[in-house]
């Protein structure tokens, strides 16, 4: 029986052989990649791969490895202190990437408003996320001291007694959380970029209509801005999952007093994910600390993916 | 001529490969043009480069020091075909973990071929060091911890200023005497807070005559009655009479460990365990010069009258790599380093034990007010080693764990215990087998 011509055709098409000129462009075109290429796939393709071989053996550093299979896997899923990094690390995907969202909206739509000075609040705004993370966190625990720190000592003139940030773990991770909020800059210029592009025409329209402030933000601004929320909500997920510099500073300094490193200080209420990786690494569990980046990459992937699925419900993408 | 060419550039190829790869007696290593040196500590790294330039000016040989050194680097450098000559670690808790990897060269033949006398080593440092038979690295100056109290809060209580706690229940007794609270329940002043500065559990092990290990550091040892009754005595300071939560916002009110707010410095606590560095130049005498302190062995308990007057030493310790380039004079340079002279000069300078007993009666020693009190405590032949093992990264950040939860929980530590006896015992056996 003869095949049909719609399918013959196109494979004939993919088989046809490159022009001169078509071959002397890829090759120029690989040459011209080719350092990109090379650096793929030595510093990302070829870590990566053996980062999956090890995490199914006992790797531990320069001796040869035995294969253990799942064994790397089933020690972390028994093992109480990574349910702990796993619990305290969902704990911020969930309270810290929505109050950031929150906090970056409400500062964009402020610093959208035509007042005089705007690009001064802007700039102010704007500068604390070009701090490096440590060199911010050394900042906040100097701020955050309950004894003599910047806050206390504010706190302190209307009688509040300042939490103890660092050695009480009910008060750590908001610690940390607030350090985060300082620091959204960057989300607050994309959110600005997106409010900059929300219809005029639309908002002057719903206004003529009687539509007072907080119902154009709602069913205006909001929906309009929903594509640059949902990267901002991707990026910061995926931020989330990888916190570590902020956390693992704040264990080692913030200790008052205290010069011993034990990370996730006070009571393991800040051993995230990656810094329970980091801790495994530095102990030359290879084995182990692959398996964990190798169930990190999985469950950041789900989540990428599922929360891409879900923005049909909630993203609203113009024209 | 053409043809001859070919056949004349394999001969050569092959008279290079047989020179290369000839026998015969081996010849004496050549001496290297510069050698590097890393320490992990360094609080004052031009006083250390200074410190060995004097090797390299009375051997010809450039000596570059780099310190202090991340962990992090330490473990990149040694996996790497360029480490340093010689690797200084603060602590040999890291060696048996380094060794576990091959990262290590064993110093018995050196020390065989060398002028070091291990007689001269005072035995407990020296055990740090010691895997079996084997020398994975050697003592340079070490730590050991004892206990200060405040004499002028000792006569504020009505405590006599030159008695302090002789057993662990008179220091239980004693804290209870000198913390205060205000109106409202808040701690204002402190006895003595076990965890602060930072942990001891070696050290209220070693009082209960427990350790994590067993003699030869081959079995885990955690969840031993000691090791619980340690832990149950620690967790008095916390849980007994007062909620934890109390005594951790006292806690906070101090400041850092080298700043006159630290609670010890300030008077707010009367007891500290801290080590011999804090009568050097650099700690009491320049932050708290007013403080009028004692210092005494740490007290025993009851039941193990034969500690007293001992402690746990730890500190630092000099290791070859086994990647390092010249091995021979890595070894001239530990000779060197380990020699009384060079262990007297470096360690009166930075108020440390020296670990060599002919550098310890080095006059400058004595001129170190309350120095004597450690040294004494060093040579106590009850006096302990710092056991450790390949796993013992791991197991510290565990126990420190559980510790927290002992003192901030007022958790029971028998269970607690019992899961990480679990959870590294087969870890510590996969390690040792390696």
């Amino acid at each position: 029986m003869d095949q049909p011509a719609s399918i013959e055709t196109p494979l004939k098409k993919q088989r046809r052989k490159l022009t001169r000129m078509e071959g002397h462009n890829l090759r120029v075109g690989l040459l011209f990649i080719s350092p990109w290429i090379v650096g793929f796939l030595i510093f990302n393709l070829y870590p990566m791969v053996m980062s999956l071989y090890y995490s199914f053996t006992d790797f531990q550093g320069i001796l040869a490895s035995q294969q253990t299979w799942y064994a790397n896997y089933a020690a972390m899923f028994r093992d109480e202190r990574f349910w702990n990094a796993v619990k305290n690390t969902i704990y911020m995907v969930i309270i810290a990437v929505p109050l950031n969202l929150i906090f970056s909206l409400l500062c964009a739509i402020l610093l959208n408003l035509k007042v005089r000075g705007q690009s001064f609040y802007r700039v102010i705004f704007f500068l604390p996320s070009i701090v490096p993370a440590i060199a911010a966190t050394m900042l906040w625990i100097w701020i955050l001291k309950p004894d003599n720190g910047l806050l206390s000592t504010v706190l302190s003139w209307f009688g509040v007694h300042s939490p103890n940030w660092f050695l009480d773990p009910l008060w750590s991770k908001p610690a940390l959380i607030l350090m985060g909020i300082w620091g959204i800059g960057g989300t607050i210029i994309i959110y600005l970029s997106g409010l900059q592009d929300v219809s005029q025409t639309l908002l002057e329209s719903a206004e003529l209509d009687g539509a007072n402030w907080w119902n154009r933000l709602k069913n205006i601004t909001i929906p309009m801005v929903s594509p640059i929320t949902l990267f901002n909500l991707i990026t910061g997920v995926i931020f989330m999952f990888q916190y570590f510099s902020q956390a693992y500073v704040f264990a080692r300094f913030a200790s008052v007093g205290k010069v011993e490193i034990i990370v996730g200080r006070p009571m393991d209420s800040t051993l995230f994910y990656s810094v329970f990786l980091y801790d495994k690494f530095t102990n030359f569990r290879y084995g182990y600390a692959s398996a964990m980046a190798w169930v990190l990459f999985i469950v950041i992937l789900l989540c990428t993916i599922a929360l891409l699925k879900a923005s049909n419900r909630f993203t609203y993408y113009a024209g | 001529m053409k043809k001859a060419l070919p056949l004349f550039s394999v001969l050569m190829v092959f008279a290079f490969l047989l020179a290369a790869c000839g026998g015969g007696a081996p010849a004496a290593a050549e001496k290297p043009e510069k050698m590097t040196v890393w320490i992990q500590w360094g609080d004052n790294p031009a006083q250390l480069q200074e410190l060995f330039n004097k090797f390299g000016e009375a051997n010809g040989v450039k000596v570059e020091v780099t310190a202090p050194v991340e962990v992090d680097k330490i473990v990149t450098a040694l996996n790497s075909s360029t480490p340093p000559d010689v690797l200084i670690l603060s602590g040999g808790d890291l060696v048996k973990s380094y060794d576990a990897q091959g990262f290590v060269e064993p110093l018995n033949d050196i020390i065989k071929t060398s002028d070091i006398d291990l007689a001269d080593f005072y035995a407990a440092p020296l055990k740090t060091c010691q895997m079996g038979e084997t020398y994975l690295c050697l003592p340079w100056g070490h730590d050991i911890y004892a206990l200060f109290w405040n004499k002028d809060m000792f006569k504020a209580a009505g405590l006599d200023p030159e008695k302090p706690p002789k057993t662990l229940d008179e220091l239980v007794a004693m804290s209870k005497q000198l913390t205060k609270m205000d109106a409202d329940g808040n701690i204002t002043q402190a006895g003595f807070i076990p965890d602060f500065s930072w942990g001891h559990i070696d050290l209220y092990d070693q009082r209960f005559n427990g350790s994590w290990y067993n003699a030869d550091g081959t079995e885990l040892t955690v969840n031993s009655d000691a090791v619980v009754n340690a832990m149950k005595w620690e967790q008095q300071f916390y849980c007994d009479g007062i909620k934890p939560q109390q005594l951790l916002d006292f806690v906070a009110t101090g400041g850092d460990y080298m700043a006159s707010e630290q609670l010890f410095y300030a008077g707010k606590t009367a007891f500290q365990v801290d080590g011999e560095w804090q009568v050097g130049p650099n700690f009491i005498p320049a932050i708290a010069p007013s403080l009028n302190y004692g210092i005494t062995a740490f007290p025993v308990d009851t039941g193990n009258p034969d500690k007293e007057g001992s402690g746990v030493v730890q500190g630092t310790v000099v290791l070859i790599p086994s990647k390092a380039a010249n091995k021979e004079w890595s070894g001239k340079l530990l000779n060197w380093m380990v020699s009384p002279d060079i262990v007297a000069e470096e360690f009166s300078y930075n108020a440390n034990l020296p670990t060599s007993k002919k550098a310890a009666e080095d006059p400058r020693f004595a001129e170190i007010k309350g120095f004597d009190t450690f040294i004494n405590i060093m040579a106590n032949p009850a006096s302990t080693e710092f056991t450790t093992s390949p796993i013992q990264q791991e197991l510290t950040d565990e126990m420190g764990v559980v510790e927290e939860k002992v003192l901030r929980e007022c958790a029971d530590p028998k269970p607690l215990l019992d899961e990480v006896q679990a959870k590294f015992a087969p870890l510590l056996a996969e390690s040792l087998k390696q």
